[in-house]
């Protein structure tokens, strides 16, 4: 009996813990959903980049812990992610309940393969249940496999099951109930003697090793060892052996091969036993003509009709991830940005206030704004995957990959990359390889993502001449395209470097299974879009969160009251002309008075402006509209004004309000851009200043690009609290713009010139900006090595970067 | 009887697997895969781009790469 869930209020008769083993695409996901339905979580696996669920299933009176460990072909371990299944099944993993035995799930259709891990896994003598899946398409395929006669040859019970329709899911549960209850008996395969005897001998070497290991080692993984001779456990024992040991275990690995390879005497021994089995298990009747699978494959890897079906698909996927993704984003920045008006309202001015309508309420919202995307590449990759598409793709797609030391599944992550590095970066999961898929976590960032796009908008727009390059070409567009063109080319020599350097293994073998194609389930495409979001916002949400909360906390203290004072006292002047009745108004609270009435007449105007701008693109009939627009206005306040004498007044002291409330939010902006400067960011910019001074950057850019680290888009907002416009500036504001162009360094020259410009793009293109990609990364990776080492990195190529292209430009004299 | 590697097939060919050599790891991974000697191979296709090759072995498709399927000799 396992101690291993808590009681829970009903007294269980009992509890036990499975673990559920089974090739990729078997359909092994769907039966563990089926079993367990919503109650399941994700087991957290230290130092390794794959993950497995943990769910409960219920029947009769038990409660069975369901752990469904990663899809694998062999528990052959050359990675940390290949060794983890035989350390989970082993109960080796801290946090992570023991199994008491062992659910292997077996695809009908290609049987003999998927036995192949089945024979390895039966090895262990845990008690085990074969699931037998998938026997449709077997059937469709002329295959029969006779339960019966698998289950007294293997000397395991065999359930066949078909999940997405619940049939056998009742009898797999009893027959995993009955069997818990006794002792396996591990498979006997007959490999030839010299092995067997290499196989014994080091088991007895490994368990005199046992204590320096920490555990007893087990044969299963004595043979694993004798055959891989590398990997993680070898290392282990390499480690607390010492030369001694290494010398004596490749001397029995000598005497155990016989002069064969010992990976094919392994594989000619399971195969050759799988292949006797079949006679009697499996019968093939050959049948005539493809099957729907081969047909579709046809089309789908032709290489006219399969190239524009993945061109077509794969721009789908960077459609939506890019734009449509966009009405959401904004309802969510809408929303949030609302939100922090409504809130700020009720409180009252103050760190408090500060701390939730600058700090909390944004953070909060730059974690959700990147749900959109997320959920728009998920959807497409979990009925992608579903469908059996994803592999299809990374078919095609694997030459163009390989020259980057990356494969075909790296494809759809790098494409992402170009809306947004977070879905792209967790959309890595596709890719089983553990090197390759560390390589495109790390270069997924230099792909120029949707948030870089504000700050190339702004410069460019301020900068660059809106002139026409060969008579056809605007020159502002040229300068965006190579924008974008910057991170791939840094993108190129990184891939490189990482396959030469740091994940030095050699090209690793892309062998990938092409699966038949299966209808997408509604279910498991959801429940892949529910863990997803879950996940990031429960586990990068939070780091996202407090750095948000970190860098508004060094923009907002020290607050000095001697500034505040200083504004309160130029406010009071300001003031100081007017009446009463029109340095008291305040249309919140009188929504019923008379230049509450006019406020009403001014803002519809303001609305009917912005609406024309968006329709009319003509600047003269824009201009005749407003015009119009503006008469209207005119019109009805006369109106109000005309009807008493009261009302004549009531508009002079609301063009009065009008005026007074300009003058106190430039004061209010003199008042944020003060203490913006005073801030420990401030200070911070003014540290930096002499570093970022040969990129052309004074300390406000500076600053700027150190508050931008939460998210690339904010240095907009920060430059427009510096140059006291307020924060709520975006890329498109004429004002900012102008600000932009008309900034000045202390010596009177331009702070901005194109070379800035340029400087500042460059840098934002290739820099790590960005917490929540850092974020994901850790998340993904498992560790802080990885986030770390990409700051560091992209943040040093950025400053070369942009420190050439400042000293080039300004040489041209840009 | 003559041998050649798998990578040199052309679609449609149908072989015999006579033996799997390469670096470890690679030897390995296909024979798990159950490209092992005496097992029957046909080439089902190219990739556009001209590599992987698609191949059908123990009755499901599997990808592999040129570089890697010139390891793999087979009955010509």
């Amino acid at each position: 009996m396992s101690d291993t869930t808590t009681s829970g209020r009903h007294a269980r008769h009992d509890k036990h813990t499975i673990a559920v083993m089974g090739n990729p695409n078997t359909g092994k996901s769907t039966l563990f959903s089926a079993l367990t339905g919503t109650r399941q979580k994700v087991a957290n696996f230290p130092g390794v980049t794959v993950e497995a669920k943990i769910g409960t299933a219920r029947f009769e009176n038990s409660e069975l812990t369901v752990i469904d460990l990663p899809g694998t072909y062999s528990l052959s371990a050359r990675s940390p992610d290949e060794r983890v299944a035989t350390e989970a099944l082993l109960g080796r993993i801290e946090g992570t309940p023991k199994p008491d035995g062992v659910l292997i799930v077996l695809d009908a259709s290609s049987l003999d393969r998927n036995l192949y891990l089945g024979t390895q896994v039966l090895e262990f003598g845990l008690p085990a249940v074969v699931a037998l899946t998938m026997m449709d398409v077997a059937e469709a395929r002329g295959i029969t496999v006779d339960a019966k006669k698998l289950s007294e040859t293997l000397g395991v019970p065999v359930v066949v099951v078909n999940a997405p329709k619940g049939r056998g899911l009742d009898e797999l549960k009893s027959t995993l109930h009955r069997t818990l209850h006794h002792p396996g008996k591990p498979l006997e395969l007959p490999y030839p003697e010299d092995f067997t005897r290499g196989v014994g001998t080091l088991h007895e070497n490994l368990c005199d090793l046992g204590v320096e290991l920490g555990f007893k080692p087990t044969r299963p993984e004595a043979l694993r060892l004798l055959v891989d001779g590398a990997g993680p456990f070898f290392e282990e024992c390499e480690e607390v052996g010492g030369e001694s040991w290494t010398r004596q275990f490749f001397e029995i690995r000598e005497r155990a091969a016989g002069g064969r390879s010992l990976s094919m005497v392994e594989a000619q021994t399971r195969y050759g036993a799988i292949g006797g089995w079949m006679r009697d298990v499996k019968q093939t009747e050959t049948r005539e003509g493809r099957t729907k699978t081969d047909v579709v494959d046809g089309i789908l890897t032709h290489k006219v009709w399969g190239s524009l079906v993945f061109i077509l698909a794969m721009g789908l996927i960077f459609q939506s991830i890019y734009s449509w993704s966009g009405p959401m984003m904004d309802a969510i920045d809408g929303g949030f940005g609302a939100l922090g008006d409504w809130v700020g309202g009720m409180l009252s001015e103050g760190a408090l206030k500060s701390l939730i309508v600058d700090g909390v309420i944004p953070g909060v919202g730059g974690v959700l704004i990147f749900l959109p995307q997320i959920l728009i590449l998920f959807l497409f990759i979990a009925i992608l995957e579903d469908l059996g598409y994803m592999a299809r793709a990374a078919f095609l797609m694997d030459r163009l990959m390989s020259r980057f030391g990356l494969n075909g599944r790296s494809f759809i992550p790098m494409l992402s990359g170009f809306a947004c590095a977070v879905p792209a970066i967790m959309g890595t999961r596709v890719i089983e390889d553990r090197n390759t898929r560390l390589t495109t976590i790390f270069l997924a960032p230099f792909m120029s993502c949707s948030a870089r796009l504000p700050v190339y908008v702004l410069f460019i727009a301020a900068f660059v001449p809106e002139t026409k390059v060969l008579g056809f070409l605007e020159l502002q567009g040229l300068v965006l395209f190579a924008m974008y063109w910057v991170g791939v080319l840094a993108a190129i020599p990184t891939a490189l470097v990482l396959k030469k350097g740091i994940l030095k293994s050699k090209v690793t073998p892309f062998l990938l299974e092409l699966p038949s194609y299966k209808a997408p389930r509604i279910k498991a495409v959801a429940r892949t879009l529910l863990d997803r979001g879950g996940s990031f916002v429960k586990r990068a949400g939070t780091i996202i969160l407090a750095v948000s909360i970190l860098v508004w906390a060094a923009g907002y203290f020290p607050h000095s009251q001697r500034v505040d004072d200083q504004y309160d006292a130029e406010i009071a002047t300001a003031e100081a002309p007017y009446s009463e009745s029109v340095v008291k108004f305040d249309p919140e609270t009188d929504p019923d008075s008379l230049m509450a009435k006019f406020l009403e007449a001014d803002e519809a105007h303001d609305a009917r402006v912005a609406a024309l701008a968006e329709e009319i693109t003509d600047d003269d009939a824009l201009e005749t509209a407003v015009a119009d627009s503006k008469k209207k206005r005119n019109a009805a306040m006369a109106e109000i004004a005309a009807s008493s004498t009261e009302a004549t007044q009531a508009l002079n002291d609301y063009v009065a309000w009008k005026e007074l409330s300009e003058a106190r939010g430039e004061i209010e902006n003199q008042r944020a851009g003060h203490h913006l400067e005073n801030s420990f960011l401030g200070r911070a910019g003014h540290l930096i200043e002499p570093a970022v001074k040969p990129l052309g950057w004074d300390w406000r850019i500076g600053m700027a690009a150190i508050a931008s680290f939460p998210a690339r888009e904010v240095i907009v907002a920060t430059l427009g609290t510096i140059f006291n416009l307020g924060g709520d500036q975006d890329e498109e504001s004429d004002s900012l713009r102008e600000v932009v162009k008309d900034a000045r360094r202390a010596d009177g020259t331009p702070l901005f010139t194109l070379a800035t410009g340029l400087s500042i793009m460059v840098f934002f293109a290739l820099c790590a900006q960005c917490a929540a990609t850092l974020a994901v990364m850790r998340r993904e990776t498992n560790s802080w090595k990885w986030p770390v080492a990409s700051f560091l990195y992209m943040t040093g190529l950025a400053y070369v970067a942009a420190l050439v292209t400042y000293q080039v430009a300004s040489a041209w004299g840009a | 009887m003559s041998s050649q590697t798998l990578d040199k097939l052309p679609i449609g060919a149908s072989a015999t697997v006579l033996d799997v050599a390469g670096e470890p790891a690679l030897q390995q991974r296909l024979l798990e895969m159950g490209v092992l000697p005496g097992v029957q191979v046909s080439i089902v296709r190219f990739a556009p781009l001209g590599d992987p090759i698609e191949i059908k072995v123990m009755g499901y498709s599997l990808s592999l790469r040129k570089s890697e399927a010139a390891h793999v000799t087979v009955s010509a």
